[in-house]
């Protein structure tokens, strides 16, 4: 497992669009694996992920794939692809392929990025002519954020037209829907058992406004953001 | 002084109040205590102080009617909110609360004479009366308005924090009396999920208040047991005080509660919503004192407060011996009971009434009321033997009393049920309702549905609930069907209604309609003035269009039309209720606004460096770096170090979309006006698009990576159309090609200026820089500052320059590292207002500022980028038949050498004589030529440069300006070719 390094978020080329903002809320930067992440924000970042919290993971490894021959090519890779679109399936290194459409993936790191399926599919891939399978920057044109939490869905119903309750929007599920006005993509990946989460991938240069929006539709339930570390204690 | 009596409170009782704890508020100007739980209208009846409002037109007292927020008599003034109802609002320590609508004081109002000129004023005395001679209206109009509408506005109100939330229920209910719970725990227990909606603070409904038996024991115990259940099924989430303001399509509710609007999508809806309780009509029937049933029940129960101390009952159902027992039971005083049924069957009720020695007057009704010496009051009733419908005998009994408590009847609660496809239909004989119609997955249950007897109501709730939830078992793993139970026998016996509870005097003052003072003669008049269609009535009347809504007067309306017209109540009807059922705020329609904002990634430098920024679309985009009264000089010196030094603008908002697949170039080469088949890899091409009509839409640069690989730049606001086009068109065309909108995964500088290529050569190590090497529109991909980056060769501003795309994420980070690197060159950042003023210098138009909806490239000088030899392109056809017919203007470039005059702005005209020929689409102060540039839309015969047209400026002042070939700037393009 690897550790968290101290280190400040403009240490490195890739940034965040959020941690202007982040530093003022309070977050502690680290290095972990190759990206600067908040590692948290406060102590208590542990019991409000299981109450209601929001973290940024835009620094994380993902990559996108779209075109007729995709299915095959990422099958070929030995990616296990959801059998329908709009659901995800995990892989055995704990990423998560999110099948946006009969030919568009979006692949997702594991959240400790302990593996680099991500990255492996994106070095691996290159252009071919005539064959019908193409990246898609996902790693830049959407940011990430992961909503946790025992009021996540009541959180959402004010941001997201979408019946998220945990019999209708089963795990796995996705909506590619609007959030606060803002286009997104909404993935349910419980954080366990006990803790519903969902993955929020929205345009990234609308990321702060959308950063913003969650955090007033959580300031009823007191939630409030989160550094990966408790995400990965979980 | 500080009224603490509470004169009319009970011992005991007040499901609602908590008698620990006092509150002390103000109404009128006077202080009264009343307790935790209470609303304004039942801490004032508990202080004995009835006057609560003055009536619309004729000033007259109002008081409680229906302690039920369904009449406008309460309506009242707190400082920041006119028209609150004072029976649905709690009082709160400290508040403030004033009648409204009075001259004077409420006590005396100076308005209350305009009454004795009531006759002058009948139904319509407004259409006859203003209109001549021609102009009179103008004269009495500021003097009508000023007596129109209710309460005063704050005008320093602030805004409030409102919100809207999503919800989604198998079963939505929506009344919580004893028909809604039964249905919630039926459903419930069948497993459906379901919200139980009810405007009350306390679920129950009319088990709250209402006796069903001589003992008063059934209603509370039935009560208990079903909110038991309720609180123990997980099943059923329970909003109070909430409202559902409306049904439309598809079981859409809009549900209000506090600062909240929820729009809940219920797979099935059942409105157990109950039924409005009616007023009888006589003389005075609006006196303080004169109340429904329903009213008196609820003071009592719910709030624990004497609704008076001696009291007459006119009744025409149980209800009324209902409230009698009740009252009698709190130790007012029932003098006599008014049964307007001849020899109706005895009941246990009435019974149990009779047997406490209160004198029932069968086929008696009321008459008239006559008030108190200062009007504010009942004071007595004179009961009268029905001779007929209507009619009474020529004398009768007059009976002191301070209060009446009114029981003849009920309409059904229609409102939702009619928004919802209901149909209202009416038995003039049995004057029983019945609703039909509503679309499959809504019924109505309860009162509302004609059920009347508490096991008919009941049984109707959880009918209703296992038809819902067996249709549901069809598609939920969740829901269980079980065996659907025997239809409801007919209730209607138990019908409360009196068919004619009318009845007209010679002084009239029989009120149909509260809210407008409307009386029987007013609706009769309205149909002898021709306008004999209920619909027509209440326009005319303006019956039914009050603050209540025609809750208790469209009954009363319909029947009285219905007599005047000839034709029964069932032919007339009732006039349509449209959503809101209640009064909504403005903030729950517009709830928390969401504006969507855009940043790029060096927004934050931006900032860092004093950018005055502005919104363009949805993009915060740095208009110049300085102080705001520094704005000209400021762009000027952004502008000369472009043009002496070397500058940085961020352009991360420029669209960007990826073409890619066998047929990307073919794709391009239909989309945009020029030749793209043969661009070779390495290389930039303008793109100019139009649309079928040949209008110019949109332009951008064409880079060709890769054989089958182009990046496309678009307009910041073009983008999202063009990508939408092209998606468009290849819905049509089926090319092979991968069409991907990447605006926003690459974010893009443009280092600008002589220097530009010395800064940029310190980070960029791996790509050639020379000019050969990497000529004027060249494209190549390598590392700047160690970041992947895709380099563009371009000269919008008319410099050397080299637009920078970069992932996203790493946009700080190359701006920094430029930034550093162009210290020692003097680099500083520019904002788009000196970036306009630069490639204004150099000629280039911006699509939608200097092109409108009708601009075709020809007249734009963009003539050169449409290609003559392609079969083919969007708007060929057009451009190519219009390119035969000569243009009717062109957009030229002027100069203005006067340099005292002011200086032209956008859309400024272009005069020749009287008439208006053109317009300037852009104009500039160039830093760089030392003098006013600018682009404008000139006749053919003004296009010769040379030319000179007469601008007519700010303030009116003609400019003259003279008419130059383009660009103004490096006509030779020797300085972005360096």
């Amino acid at each position: 497992m690897s550790e968290f390094i101290t280190a400040t978020a403009d240490s490195v080329l890739r940034r965040s669009q959020l941690y202007h903002l982040q530093q003022s809320e309070g977050a502690q930067f680290a290095k972990y694996q190759d990206a600067v992440v908040v590692k948290q924000f406060s102590s208590n970042d542990s019991q409000q992920v299981k109450s209601l919290g929001v973290a940024d993971l835009s620094t994380l490894p993902r990559s996108g794939f779209k075109g007729k021959h995709t299915p095959q090519w990422l099958e070929q890779q030995g990616v296990t692809i959801p059998e329908q679109p709009n659901c995800a399936t995990k892989q055995n290194d704990g990423a998560l392929v999110a099948r946006l459409s009969e030919q568009e993936h979006l692949i997702l790191s594991d959240l400790a990025m302990a593996g680099s399926l991500a990255q492996i599919l994106e070095q691996s891939w290159s252009i071919e002519p005539d064959y019908m399978c193409y990246s898609l920057p996902r790693r830049d044109s959407h940011a990430w954020l992961y909503l946790s939490g025992e009021h996540v869905r009541a959180m959402l119903a004010k941001v997201c037209g979408i019946d998220l309750s945990a019999v209708e929007f089963a795990n796995g599920q996705i909506a590619q829907t609007s959030i606060a006005r803002i286009n997104g993509i909404l993935i349910r990946d419980d954080l366990n058992d006990d803790t519903a989460g969902f993955h929020l991938l929205c345009d990234s240069s609308s990321v702060i406004f959308v950063w913003q929006s969650l955090l007033d539709a959580m300031a009823e339930f007191d939630g409030k953001p989160v550094g990966l570390a408790a995400l990965l204690e979980n | 002084m500080v009224n603490s009596q509470q004169n009319n409170r009970l011992a005991s009782g007040g499901l609602l109040v908590d008698r620990e704890h006092p509150i002390t508020f103000s109404f009128a100007g006077k202080d009264f205590i009343g307790f935790a739980g209470d609303s304004i209208a039942s801490a004032l009846a508990a202080n004995d102080q009835w006057l609560i409002s003055r009536s619309f037109k004729y000033h007259r007292a109002r008081a409680v009617l229906t302690m039920a927020g369904q009449d406008a008599n309460t309506l009242v003034q707190l400082p920041s909110d006119p028209n609150v109802l004072a029976d649905r609002t709690e009082i709160s320590q400290g508040m403030r609360v004033d009648g409204q609508n009075y001259s004077g004081s409420l006590e005396n109002d100076l308005g209350r004479h305009i009454e004795k000129v009531g006759r002058f004023m009948p139904v319509g005395f407004y259409y006859k009366a203003f209109y001549k001679p021609a102009g009179v209206w103008e004269k009495w109009a500021p003097l009508i308005r000023k007596k129109a509408g209710l309460g005063e506005i704050d005008e320093q109100f602030e805004p409030e924090y409102y919100d809207k939330a999503y919800a989604f229920y198998d079963i939505v209910v929506v009344g919580a009396g004893p028909a809604g719970m039964s249905a919630a725990i039926q459903a419930a227990e069948q497993g459906a999920k379901v919200l139980l909606v009810d405007e009350n603070p306390v679920l129950g409904g009319s088990l709250s208040y209402d006796r069903l038996d001589a003992k008063g024991e059934v209603a509370p115990a039935l009560r208990a047991g079903m909110i038991a259940d309720i609180e123990a099924s997980d099943n059923i989430d329970v909003m109070l005080e909430a409202i559902c303001n409306g049904y439309f399509a598809d079981n859409w509710l809009p549900v209000i509660q506090a600062k909240r609007l929820l729009k809940v999508r219920a797979k099935e809806m059942i409105m157990a919503v109950g039924a409005l309780e009616q007023q009888a009509v006589f003389h005075n029937n609006d006196l303080p004192g004169v109340m429904m049933s329903s009213a008196v029940l609820r003071l009592i129960k719910l709030y624990g407060v004497r609704p008076g101390k001696r009291a007459v009952v006119l009744t025409g159902n149980e209800q009324g011996y209902s409230a009698a027992l009740e009252m009698l039971d709190a130790g007012i005083e029932v003098v006599a009971i008014a049964e307007l049924r001849d020899s109706p069957p005895i009941s246990e009720l009435m019974q149990a009434v009779s047997d406490r020695g209160v004198e029932i007057y069968q086929n008696h009704a009321v008459y008239a009321a006559q008030p108190s010496s200062d009007k504010k009051h009942l004071a007595q009733v004179e009961l009268r033997a029905q001779l007929g419908r209507g009619a009474c005998a020529n004398s009768g009994e007059l009976i002191s009393c301070d209060l009446l408590c009114m029981a003849v009847g009920y309409t059904p609660t229609y409102q939702l049920v009619c928004q919802a496809g209901g149909q209202l239909s009416y038995d003039d004989e049995s004057a029983v309702f019945t609703l039909k119609g509503l679309p499959k997955a809504a019924q109505i249950v309860g009162s509302v549905n004609g059920n009347w007897s508490t096991d008919a109501v009941c049984g109707d709730g959880y009918r209703a609930a296992v038809l819902a939830c067996n249709r549901l078992a069809q598609q939920s793993k969740t829901i269980t069907e079980i065996s659907e139970p025997a239809p409801i026998a007919d209730d209607s016996a138990a019908s409360p209604n009196y068919s004619w509870p009318i009845f007209p005097h010679p002084k009239g003052k029989e009120f149909v309609d509260y809210d407008e003072d409307l009386q029987i003669a007013d609706i009769v008049n309205a149909t002898r003035d021709g306008y004999e269609h209920v619909q027509l009535v209440k326009r005319y009347s303006t019956c039914g269009m009050g603050p209540s809504q025609g809750r208790h007067s469209a009954l009363a309306t319909a029947r009285i039309v219905a007599q005047a017209t000839g034709k029964s109540v069932a032919q007339t009807g009732v006039t349509t209720a449209r959503p809101p059922f209640a009064p909504e705020r403005l903030g729950h329609l517009a709830g928390r606004s969401f504006y969507p904002a855009r940043y790029t990634s060096m927004h934050q430098r931006h900032v860092e460096a004093g950018a005055q920024m502005l919104q363009a679309g949805a993009w915060y985009r740095p208009a110049y770096y300085g102080a705001s009264d520094q704005r000209d000089a400021c762009i000027n010196a952004e502008v000369n170090n472009v043009r002496e030094n070397v500058g940085l603008v961020d352009v991360s908002t420029l669209g960007g979309i990826e073409l890619r697949g066998p047929d990307a170039a073919e794709m391009l080469n239909r989309i945009y006006t020029f030749g793209f088949l043969k661009q070779p890899v390495g290389r930039a091409r303008y793109a100019l698009m139009t649309n079928e009509a040949g209008v110019v839409i949109d332009d951008g640069v064409s880079c060709r990576f890769h054989d089958q690989l182009f990046y496309v730049t678009a307009t910041t606001g073009g983008v999202d159309r063009v990508y939408q086009s092209m998606l468009k068109w290849n819905a049509q065309w089926c090319l092979d090609v991968d069409i991907a909108n990447v605006t926003s995964a690459w974010c893009a500088v443009n280092i600008a200026g002589p220097k530009a290529r010395d800064v940029l050569a310190k980070v960029c190590t791996d790509v050639d820089l020379d000019s050969e090497a990497f000529p004027y529109m060249g494209v190549r991909e390598g590392h700047v500052a160690g970041i992947e980056a895709r380099l563009i060769r371009v000269g919008f501003v008319g410099e050397l320059g080299y637009e920078i795309h970069v992932p996203q994420h790493c946009g700080e980070a190359l701006w920094d590292a430029l930034m550093q690197a162009g210290s020692e060159q003097g680099i500083k950042p520019f904002g788009i207002e000196a970036q306009r003023v630069l490639r204004l210098e150099k000629g280039h138009i911006i699509i939608g500022q200097d092109t409108d909806a009708m601009s075709t490239p020809q007249e734009v000088q963009m003539g050169w980028a449409v290609s003559a030899k392609k079969p083919f392109f969007v708007g060929h056809r057009v451009i190519k038949e219009l390119n035969e017919i000569g243009q009717y203007r062109a957009l030229v470039g002027f100069v203005v050498d006067d340099l005292s005059a002011p200086i032209p702005l956008e859309s400024h005209l272009v005069i020749e004589g009287e008439k208006m020929t053109g317009r300037v689409t852009s104009c500039n102060f160039s830093p760089t030529l030392g003098k006013p540039v600018g682009m404008v839309y000139v006749p053919p015969h003004k296009a010769e440069p040379g030319s000179e047209i007469e601008i007519r400026s700010s303030g009116g002042v003609m400019v003259t300006a003279k008419v130059v070939e383009l660009p103004f700037y490096d006509p030779q393009t020797e300085r972005q070719a360096l």
